[in-house]
């Protein structure tokens, strides 16, 4: 599988549909899951587990927890297939929008939170990455999503982070900050149009 | 207030909204083209950030996964005209949008999913989406079905009383919060507007109450009567106008109780939040 159409979260013009080989979509999976197939939804597991697992252990932290959290959510992907619509998105961006939902739910649930924070090392401690194309278009992805944060001021960026990698709402962020109340929101607002204009993000 | 409410279209984006905003914002949401294709490609904006973060699973998370989804049926697509419903009569007053999955997302599906996600509910205690629908407890609710970012958000059009009401006391002037977690991660909050005289519950992460039960609320008087101010509907998230002149009360109350609820609480309170 072309490792560029698993990991783009933009639906892609620019995929190029005359390439060799034109791999399996997401979306296409995730089709074939719907009608209850199990191998398409194992290859859709292999392809984006990674993604999911590791933003719902950067909100969750807790190991276990969030191998939990992240069941929970395969489990979410496959019986919701049928209703995934392409036309509102990509299928990248739908699961995990469930991940982060599910994950965000997990860290403010009352008993989640007496263990936040603890057993959680460096945020890419067991980032597997091996060194076959896929790792280099991996971090390439992430050198451009790195690049387009550098655009973002100081305070959208952290406002945009606490928010979304670290699940904070924009009240506690605006605390976390010192940032007068209601305009917190206002930063993860502008941040996101900025990360999203200078990604070239399109739906 | 509209110019207010369209500025959280980022914060929802990225799940950084509590309960009650999230109420008021996906109400805004269901009428507003403009925050709909907003939040779209905000999501979308965010969904880039995971990148920074990824990290394989376990080895062993593959299997258990396989097992799981093998034991269970995926839901069939929605279809246009639907009317499975046993709450809502999904019909619309404007031009149908193309029906979509409510629900992405654990709970959300409430209020149009069926049996078999009781199950799924209740094995997951934190249950709730995106998407969200208000069961409000009102007859005749006019629902219209948009589908936003892969999700869905349910409009109940005019005509529900109980919608407007609760949009008027949520973004009233002098609307007060009240809050309160539940057993298992839930919570509930009350927000009570003095000057309508009304109170809002807003819940999450709500279990089905036990079959042949519902879940009945009470608002308290000074005196400690409780006076029954209706049925709430169980699971996921609920938005319920508490019926009743709420302004003096000094708190209110769920209560499990027999099918068609109760003169007077049967049962010790799953939540009592006090207005103070």
């Amino acid at each position: 599988m072309d490792p560029m159409s698993r990991f783009s979260v933009v639906p892609s013009g620019d995929e190029s549909p005359g390439g060799p080989a034109r791999p399996v979509t997401l979306e296409q999976l995730l089709r074939r899951a719907a009608t209850g197939d199990e191998t398409a939804f194992a290859e859709l597991y292999d392809a984006v587990s990674s993604r999911l697992f590791g933003l719902v252990r950067r909100v969750v932290r807790d190991p276990a927890q969030s191998e939990e959290v992240t069941q929970e959510v395969f489990l979410e992907i496959w019986r919701h297939s049928a209703r995934f619509d392409p036309s509102k998105g990509a299928a990248l961006s739908w699961m995990l929008t469930i991940a982060h939902r599910k994950a965000v739910d997990r860290v403010r649930s009352a008993e989640a939170a007496r263990h936040r924070d603890e057993g959680y090392g460096a945020s890419n401690q067991d980032v597997t990455h091996d060194s076959t194309a896929e790792a280099v278009v991996e971090r390439l992805d992430a050198e451009r999503v790195h690049r387009a944060l550098e655009t973002l001021t100081p305070v959208q960026r952290q406002a945009l982070e606490l928010a979304y990698l670290s699940g904070y709402t924009h009240t506690e962020v605006a605390t976390m900050l010192d940032l007068p109340l209601g305009t917190a929101k206002t930063r993860i607002r502008d941040g996101l149009i900025r990360l999203r204009d200078t990604l070239g993000v399109t739906l | 207030m509209s110019e207010d409410i369209h500025a959280l279209s980022g914060a929802y984006a990225v799940d950084a909204l509590d309960d009650v905003e999230r109420a008021r914002f996906e109400r805004h949401l269901a009428g507003c083209t403009a925050c709909q294709a907003e939040v779209e490609s905000l999501v979308a904006a965010a969904s880039e950030l995971s990148v920074l973060t990824e990290a394989a699973p376990p080895a062993s998370l593959r299997a258990k996964v396989l097992a799981e989804i093998a034991t269970v049926r995926p839901l069939p697509p929605l279809t246009a005209p639907q009317h499975e419903s046993v709450d809502e009569d999904v019909t619309s007053s404007t031009p149908p949008e193309p029906v979509q999955a409510p629900a992405a997302t654990g709970a959300p599906a409430t209020q149009v999913e069926h049996a078999d996600d009781l199950t799924e509910r209740r094995r997951s205690r934190s249950t709730r989406g995106l998407a969200r629908g208000w069961r409000v407890v009102v007859a005749a609710a006019t629902v219209a079905v948009l589908a936003i970012g892969g999700f869905t958000v349910w409009k109940q059009i005019d005509k529900d009383p109980s919608r407007a009401i609760a949009d008027q006391v949520l973004a009233a002037p002098d609307a007060t919060r009240y809050g309160q977690r539940l057993a298992g991660g839930a919570t509930a909050t009350v927000v009570r507007s003095n000057s309508l005289h009304k109170a809002v519950i807003v819940t999450s992460g709500m279990s089905q109450p036990p079959s042949g039960k519902v879940f009945q609320l009470w608002l308290q008087d000074a005196t400690g009567h409780m006076t029954s101010a209706g049925l709430m509907p169980g699971g996921g998230d609920q938005v319920v106008v508490l019926s009743g002149d709420a302004s003096h009360s000094k708190g209110a109350g769920i209560t499990v109780e027999p099918d068609g609820g109760s003169d007077q609480p049967t049962s010790d309170p799953v939540a009592f939040i006090a207005f103070a």
